[in-house]
């Protein structure tokens, strides 16, 4: 890694949580805006609306229409993106190093004075009720819905397309009532990445989002897992049946989550991983097999997955949880060595891209409220011992399980 | 054409190799281009390239499947494969002191064993993933299309093959198939990051310079096709309707693609013609517009996913901002803000050897020669509103077009 990185983190005088990493030399440089208010957050009878108003933000200002800020933006050449999530809704930005202060304005306007013109506000719902149509026709996204309320319990599984019912009655003045509580500078994470003179953009970022949601709610909400284990199915005509299994783990803040990152890489990182040798290759059960993470703030969830003709769903869901147990039983200390050289080699060539280094970054601010170093996230990564994944697995045992399907038939005499 | 800033050397037995040196990176992405795809098959054979590309990963001479998938995550590689209509390609990205390590894992990839014992294995999974595929629209409408408009040629066939044709397929055909295509002259070994060409040419030199050389792979024959009428599949299991209006455009190394590719953007990229006027109208989620290409012929798709019951809306919607591009054309500054956000993306691909690899994987295939980022924004800013309204005289999307709907309903337009 260069060692030329510097890292920042401190609050500014509005309010706002800023995080920045001097990357000399590069060619562009990468912002988010975190709001830290997500789909936990939304009042229960207007699910989808955290999702409706970061899309009808983007349609005009007190000063530009629809257009004319997607041409500014465009004039610039920026490219932006977001989405919500559980707790907190994102704004991502990558732009050339000479138009930064730029876009930097224009993302402020976009977020501080929105219009919701009403026009865009009634499309943001018909296009939202129309994307839950093609949600049918993606059944991964589907299966990761369907378990998501019962993973996370239902206040954190929600999910951002909200439901029928709820997204057909939500008008202007609800997405205007929420954008007022929740956009407020106290609840705002920015974080920064590239060749960027760090405390110019600190200073201007604070000026920009100095008065944005004077009136709204300052604290941060803080919502816990409510983790339901069973075996649920949904049936539907397709041709494979898609399975997905979760049970908890921890959170980033845990000590034991460099421990938990490196099991994952054993069981589902790579084609010499266990679930693609095993469910894969040796079995020919699956062509997807796959294991991850996922976090709410303070909280963490195992999930493997994979998606088979129905005929093989028992023996693939079985030789999933068979991979799962045997970790506690044979992990070898080569096998953990592969995890970490691998893990590491990753950091370095997926480092070279500023927008990746940018989502560490966002991620380490969100999660432990201040950005962890390359050097130290190496030398974590390199102290896992194969005792420490011993005693992770005795920790936190699978004991409690849930599992979803979503295809022609449910699995057969399946204990969670 | 040649291109000074990149390296390049042909060893003796026709392997060619192209380097782009990016001094600034600490990591190196490497692979071997295989000139051979769908296209490039007989029917009996449908699927047969897809195959092999997963068999190079089942071992070969020095290496059984395990020993393979570990070296590359020893290496902490992030690599893969895939298969199109006209090329198979191979590649890994690592910290730049494992470039030998992984060239030397690729390449031995390359003399693959195609082991007899992980065929039948493998046919299940090959299995698995066309009865994945089938569940996608996107992908039904991707392989409607071809069957459809390019009948009886090469090119209709689906890139995995059938169910049938995989069953059916022996592994002596395989391996046939794999002989006659993956010799020198038919690939490339393209690198691109924090190495030095000279050090790429001598480990190329070292694995790969003893490679027989074998015949050139067949020619290619231009298909011939019929952008008229309606094709409609009826497909239940899925809840949206999808709709393609395709019309004849330039192909992969025509000189015009540049101009095509601005035109699409402005009608059916973000911020577009169909992003205000139809998304943002409320009639489908989603519409975009796009060139889909090959080595000796192109088609321009307009297309979109919507509710069954806005079919026909959406269709007329389409043909709507097509009248308007001809009415108003484009301006100078539409052009520039497609510009200014292509500067902004090369500049990402700049930074990642991984990108520039893919980048050039396409550009070695279809040019002849790869781009540096540079010339690709250099092409991109030749473009103007006359070189567009020349293009929509020329390449009409007024006239003649064929329309592909896969979806819960027959739906054609009226």
């Amino acid at each position: 890694m260069p060692i030329n990185d510097t890292y920042s983190s401190h609050r500014l005088a509005c309010g706002a949580h800023f995080a920045a990493l001097q990357l000399p030399g590069r060619h562009t440089v990468s912002f988010q805006i975190r709001v830290m208010a997500g789909l936990a957050d939304e009042p229960a009878d207007k699910l989808g609306i955290a999702g409706i108003v970061e899309q009808t933000l983007r349609k005009g200002t007190q000063n530009k229409s629809a257009r004319e800020l997607a041409d500014a933006f465009d004039t610039i050449g920026v490219q932006t993106g977001g989405g919500v999530g559980r707790q907190s809704t994102v704004y991502r930005c990558t732009c050339l190093p000479e138009y930064l202060d730029e876009a930097l304005a224009l993302h402020a306007e976009m977020l501080g004075q929105p219009s919701f013109p009403d026009v865009f506000c009634k499309v943001g719902v018909e296009l939202t009720l129309q994307e839950l149509t093609a949600l049918e026709d993606d059944p991964q996204e589907l299966t990761s819905k369907l378990i998501a309320p019962h993973a996370f319990g239902a206040q954190l599984g929600r999910h951002e397309l909200g439901e029928r019912q709820t997204v057909s009655s939500i008008t202007r003045d609800d997405l205007l009532a929420y954008w007022q509580q929740h956009y407020h500078r106290q609840k705002l994470q920015i974080t920064v990445a590239g060749d960027v003179d760090v405390k110019q953009f600190a200073s201007l970022a604070d000026q920009h989002f100095a008065q944005l949601g004077v009136d709204g709610e300052r604290s941060v909400a803080d919502f816990d897992v409510a983790f339901n284990p069973g075996v649920r199915h949904r049936e539907k005509d397709q041709e494979q049946e898609h399975i997905v299994i979760c049970w908890p783990g921890v959170a980033p803040s845990d000590p034991a989550y460099t421990t938990e990152k490196l099991l994952l890489t054993i069981l589902g990182g790579g084609m010499s991983s266990r679930l693609f040798t095993e469910v894969r290759e040796k079995q020919g059960l699956v062509y997807w097999v796959g294991a991850w993470s996922e976090h709410p703030r303070g909280a963490g969830m195992m999930f493997v997955g994979a998606s088979t003709t129905p005929a093989r769903c028992d023996q693939t869901a079985r030789t999933l949880l068979r991979e799962v147990d045997r970790l506690a039983e044979d992990i070898a200390e080569d096998e953990l060595q592969r995890a970490k050289v691998s893990v590491l080699a990753k950091m370095q060539t997926h480092g070279e891209i500023t927008r990746g280094r940018l989502n560490e970054l966002s991620g380490d601010l969100f999660h432990l409220g201040h950005p962890i170093e390359v050097e130290e996230k190496q030398r974590r990564i390199n102290a896992v011992t194969v005792e420490d994944i011993r005693q992770y697995l005795a920790a936190h045992p699978r004991d409690r399980l849930c599992v979803q399907t979503l295809g022609p038939r449910a699995l057969e005499e399946f204990q969670a | 054409m040649s291109n000074a800033a990149f390296f390049q050397h042909t060893l003796d037995n026709g392997l060619r190799i192209v380097v782009e040196e990016m001094p600034h990176s600490q990591s190196v992405a490497a692979g071997f281009l295989v000139r051979t795809g769908a296209r490039d098959e007989v029917e009996d054979l449908a699927g047969v390239s897809h195959f092999v590309e997963h068999m190079c990963f089942k071992g070969t001479p020095k290496r059984d499947w395990q020993a393979i998938t570990r070296e590359f995550d020893e290496m902490g590689s992030t690599y893969n494969a895939y298969t199109s209509k006209e090329r198979t390609v191979y590649f890994g990205w690592v910290r730049h002191e494992d470039l030998e390590r992984q060239v030397d894992l690729i390449a031995d990839m390359m003399r693959s064993a195609m082991p007899t014992e992980e065929f039948d294995m493998e046919k299940n999974v090959i299995l698995e993933e066309i009865a994945m595929s089938d569940d996608s629209l996107e992908r039904e409408v991707f392989d409607q299309l071809h069957q459809q408009l390019f009948a009886g040629h090469p090119l209709a066939w689906p890139i995995l093959g059938t169910t049938d044709s995989i069953k059916r397929l022996t592994r002596d055909q395989l391996h046939g198939y794999f002989q006659e295509r993956y010799h020198p002259a038919n690939m490339v070994l393209v690198v691109a990051g924090g190495v030095k060409g000279s050090d790429v040419m001598r480990v190329a030199e070292k694995l790969c310079g003893d490679w027989p050389a074998f015949a050139p792979r067949p020619e290619r024959q231009k298909p011939k096709i019929d952008f008229n009428g309606t094709h409609t599949k009826k497909l239940e299991r899925f809840s949206r309707q999808a709709l393609g209006l395709i019309f004849d455009a330039p192909g992969a190394a025509h000189d015009q693609r540049e101009t095509a590719d601005v035109m699409a953007t402005l009608l059916g990229g973000p911020n577009s013609l169909f992003y205000w006027n139809i998304i943002q109208a409320g009639v489908a989620p989603y519409v975009a517009a796009g060139r889909l290409d090959y080595c000796d012929m192109g088609m321009m798709l307009a297309f979109g996913f919507c509710e069954p019951d806005n079919a026909q809306k959406m269709h007329d919607a389409m043909r709507a901002e097509i009248d308007n591009l001809y009415r108003d054309g484009i301006k100078d500054e539409d052009v520039l803000r497609v510009c200014n956000k292509a500067r902004t993306s090369l500049a990402g691909e700049a930074e990642s050897p991984y990108h520039r690899l893919m980048q050039m994987f396409g550009d070695i295939d279809v040019l002849g020669q790869p781009r540096t980022v540079e010339q690709r924004l250099s092409a991109l800013e030749a473009v103007t509103p006359d070189t567009v309204r020349e293009y929509l005289d020329q390449w009409p999307l007024n006239k003649n077009m064929a329309v592909i709907s896969v979806g819960p309903t027959e739906f054609a337009p009226a």
